[in-house]
């Protein structure tokens, strides 16, 4: 096991209303086998012990499958590493000496809440406008009552995949949360659960992204790649054909 | 209104950039067909020309679609560009992008407007050039000049470097996007702006070359 020195730069903020500034630390003995969150541990008792402020992120399962952690690792979401979330990054990825700048994610629609922490609702409010199934469902179904070919099968995994972690809307240029909402809308309209409210979900589930003052898609495709879960563009191309086909035949 | 609703949508804008985007597009390969005939001869070209314009209606009409449809691309273009501005765009402290080839989408809203400002040179020195005088002879005089067929030639460039963002985005947009066909559409991507880059910019460069001197 080596060890490696880092010079840390984080974003330190107190509330969304207050100014925030980069601020530098110096950690030294950090060992190559440990996570990303690890890391920020070992600073925070550090910073404990010194009587000041630790640093403030989410995290939840540090198994890379709730979606709660993320920072903007020098300019990537999630860091360097491919298809992985923070908390799955570890710092072998490093060399003794570099310079990591750790952002929040940042977006209109994300108020920052404290230091890493920031206010992801934005999302569940667009999940809340039609996300979901509500057809009442009774008792377990027989197993092949509904045939459901096995490739859409395969793509509405895919779709849902998707953590909601909100690196898409961090990554994108223009803070737009095309790729998660396209990846819950994905998800419910390959299904045949979903085909009842499949218009009306498209229409509410974009009137809230834009609503929430998410950016426009320019097809810039950097959420596509810092996605901790590889969701693919291609959903965002089906979003574009279910909003387009609900705006000519639905309200 | 269903139709309101859908103008003012995120994607609602984008499938309008999208739909005008093609439509110029379309508009482009009819220009190219037309112009393609200055590298048979100045008879050709003129005679093409002169039959194009002995149908006023039809050059009017076709005129002030293209010219709304330039109006709705550029507009909108510009505004969407203004409104994800909004969005603090320097926003982090180091800026990486992770996309390897970025520079025709990051530029688009720029390349934009230098191809509307080519527009408007181009539709001043040609459409409304010098009366009496054939146009043939206005192409050979004006694309001979070093600096106006330059002019010309870096306008193609970044018309080309626009479209081989925006061809792809249009489909992408449309939502075209399959395993089946995205090798295909990104290889049309590069292949297309670069077959009008070749057509269109061959143009100045055969009369600046002397190639043209007996046109």
């Amino acid at each position: 096991m080596s060890s490696i020195d880092l010079t840390l730069q984080i974003w330190r903020q107190k509330n969304n209303d207050s100014l925030g500034h980069l601020e530098t630390y110096f950690l030294q003995g950090i060992h190559t086998d440990m996570s990303f969150l690890e890391m920020l541990d070992v600073l925070n008792e550090k910073l404990t012990k010194e009587g000041k402020d630790p640093v403030t992120f989410d995290h939840d399962c540090r198994e890379g499958i709730c979606g709660m952690c993320g920072a903007v690792v020098n300019g990537v979401a999630h860091g360097p590493e491919k298809e992985i979330t923070l908390c799955q990054l570890h710092m072998r990825n490093f060399r003794s000496g570099d310079t990591l700048v750790i952002e929040p994610f940042r977006s209109k629609a994300f108020p920052i809440r404290k230091d890493l922490m920031v206010d992801r609702s934005a999302l569940d409010r667009i999940i809340q406008s039609g996300g979901y199934v509500s057809v009442n469902t009774g008792g377990t179904p027989d197993g092949n009552s509904l045939p459901i070919p096995s490739s859409v099968a395969e793509l509405a995994m895919d779709a849902a995949a998707c953590i909601g972690c909100g690196a898409c809307v961090a990554s994108c240029p223009n803070g737009a949360a095309m790729l998660f909402t396209s990846a819950k809308i994905s998800q419910l309209c390959l299904l045949p659960q979903g085909q009842p409210e499949r218009k009306r979900r498209a229409l509410a589930m974009v009137e809230t992204m834009d609503k929430e003052g998410f950016g426009n898609c320019t097809n810039f495709r950097e959420c596509e790649a810092v996605c901790p879960k590889s969701i693919s563009i291609r959903n965002i191309a089906r979003l574009n054909r279910e909003f387009l086909v609900a705006s000519l035949l639905e309200g | 209104m269903w139709f309101i609703r859908f103008v003012t949508s995120s994607i609602g804008k984008k499938l309008i950039m999208g739909t005008t985007g093609l439509l110029l597009f379309l508009f482009l390969c009819t220009h190219a067909a037309g112009n393609a005939t200055i590298y048979m001869s100045s008879e050709v070209f003129q005679s093409y020309a002169d039959e194009l314009h002995s149908h006023p209606l039809i050059v009017m009409v076709f005129s002030l679609v293209i010219f709304v449809l330039f109006v709705v691309h550029a507009g909108l273009g510009i505004f969407l560009f203004l409104e994800n501005r909004r969005d603090p765009g320097c926003r982090y402290a180091v800026n990486t992008r992770v996309v390897s080839n970025s520079l025709a989408s990051r530029t688009m809203p720029y390349s934009g407007l230098f191809i509307l400002l080519f527009v408007l040179v181009h539709v001043f020195g040609f459409t409304f050039g010098p009366e009496h005088v054939p146009i043939s002879e206005t192409v050979k005089v004006m694309l001979s000049g070093f600096f106006y067929g330059l002019f010309y030639i870096i306008s193609f460039i970044i018309l080309a470097i626009h479209l081989s963002h925006g061809f792809w985005s249009m489909l992408q947009t449309f939502g075209l996007n399959h395993p089946r066909y995205n090798v295909l559409i990104a290889r049309l991507t590069y292949i297309l702006p670069a077959f009008f880059l070749l057509l269109f910019g061959g143009i100045p460069l055969y009369f600046m070359s002397g190639a043209g001197a007996s046109f």
